[in-house]
């Protein structure tokens, strides 16, 4: 009997330790996702989708001077007002070589904001949230702000260099497809 | 009198559609909530509840400890995550890196892992970030088949270059952490 007992036990005890852990994420993190999303949300509906069109029709010229409008403004405006994955529509005013680069960078930056601004992927906030639940028990919430805010910036650096990057090697295997 | 009709009249509409935003972002945000957040951590709260009652979460971050204390070992996951041939296996919903991500959690929590290893991992368990979705991501795009051809081969293999340097960067903006 009191090894069918233990047995019960142990067996609850799994199940309680992922209850904890529930609990846990439940009240500290979803509180402030849901008021952040509210806010921007609202911010989106006022701001309107035809002021994006504009603007991704003005970000999406050719040449070198538009290289940081294609593959660092454009990405960052799209992810923010039309959120994954209704940001890759904006690639449609791009000229084609330029559409998987631009797709490269746009989701490339649906994790980097999501400390700070979580309604552009809440389905997948676990990428961020998973490592700042930790780092929050460990070091403390003023980590978790600081940790957010340079992800986000190191993001803004990378979605760049994976626009040209991408971009380049597009290029390359255009020439290799035509001969 | 009439002029103040009026004006009450058209702040009262602005109000009216101020309030009907708020409220309509408030209902969108718990949606969101309840119908892709909740039932994600009530996925991974069985996989971290038998992680943490069996003790195999702490064999498999002893696993994972040494990998994501070094920059080498960071760059070496980014590299094996980000290969033309798994990538496009392991973005499906972001999955995977989440279950990661949360695996790591766990040794930040106990300090196993130093806060400086936290923002080059974020980048190293992710760069495959939409490897799974290029196709669909282009045709929302509106592109054209013969971009979609060259464009999935391209994005595989620029993640290969540009996921450790991801890494890198993350590494120097950890510094002073």
């Amino acid at each position: 009997m009191d090894l069918l007992v233990q047995l019960a036990q142990g067996f609850i005890g799994i199940f309680k330790a992922g209850a904890d852990w529930w609990w846990a994420v439940f009240v500290g993190i979803v509180p402030l996702v849901v008021v952040l999303m509210t806010a921007f949300n609202a911010i989106i509906a006022w701001i309107g989708t035809e002021r994006i069109d504009n603007f991704g029709k003005f970000a999406s010229q050719e040449g070198i001077i538009f290289l940081p409008f294609r593959y660092l403004l454009l990405p960052v405006v799209a992810v923010f007002v039309l959120t994954n994955p209704m940001a890759y529509t904006m690639g449609r005013f791009l000229p084609e070589k330029y559409k998987p680069a631009f797709y490269d960078a746009a989701v490339s930056f649906v994790h980097p904001p999501l400390g700070i601004l979580p309604h552009v992927n809440p389905g997948e906030l676990f990428v961020w949230a998973g490592i700042a639940t930790g780092v929050a028990t460990g070091y403390g919430d003023a980590a978790v702000t600081d940790l957010a805010v340079r992800y986000l910036l190191v993001g803004l650096v990378v979605i760049l260099i994976r626009g040209i990057v991408t971009e380049r090697l597009t290029a390359m295997m255009w020439k290799k497809a035509a001969a | 009198m009439e002029a103040l009709t009026s004006f009450l009249t058209r702040f009262g509409r602005i109000m009216g559609g101020l309030v009907g935003t708020m409220f309509q972002a408030g209902r969108e945000s718990v949606d969101q909530v309840w119908k892709n957040i909740l039932p994600f951590l009530a996925f991974v709260a069985v996989v971290v509840g038998i992680m943490n009652g069996t003790g195999l979460g702490t064999w498999i971050a002893q696993l994972l400890a040494p990998l994501a204390g070094s920059i080498w070992g960071l760059l070496l996951l980014s590299l094996i995550i980000g290969l033309p041939v798994l990538s496009p296996l392991l973005g499906p919903g972001a999955v995977i890196a989440q279950i990661i991500g949360t695996l790591l959690g766990t040794l930040f929590a106990s300090k196993a892992l130093p806060l400086s290893a936290a923002l080059p991992a974020l980048f190293a368990i992710n760069p495959q970030v939409g490897c799974d979705f290029i196709p669909v991501g282009l045709a929302l795009g509106e592109a054209e088949p013969e971009t979609v051809e060259v464009g999935v081969p391209a994005v595989l293999f620029s993640r290969l270059i540009t996921g450790p340097i991801a890494v890198v960067l993350a590494f120097l903006a950890s510094l002073g952490m």
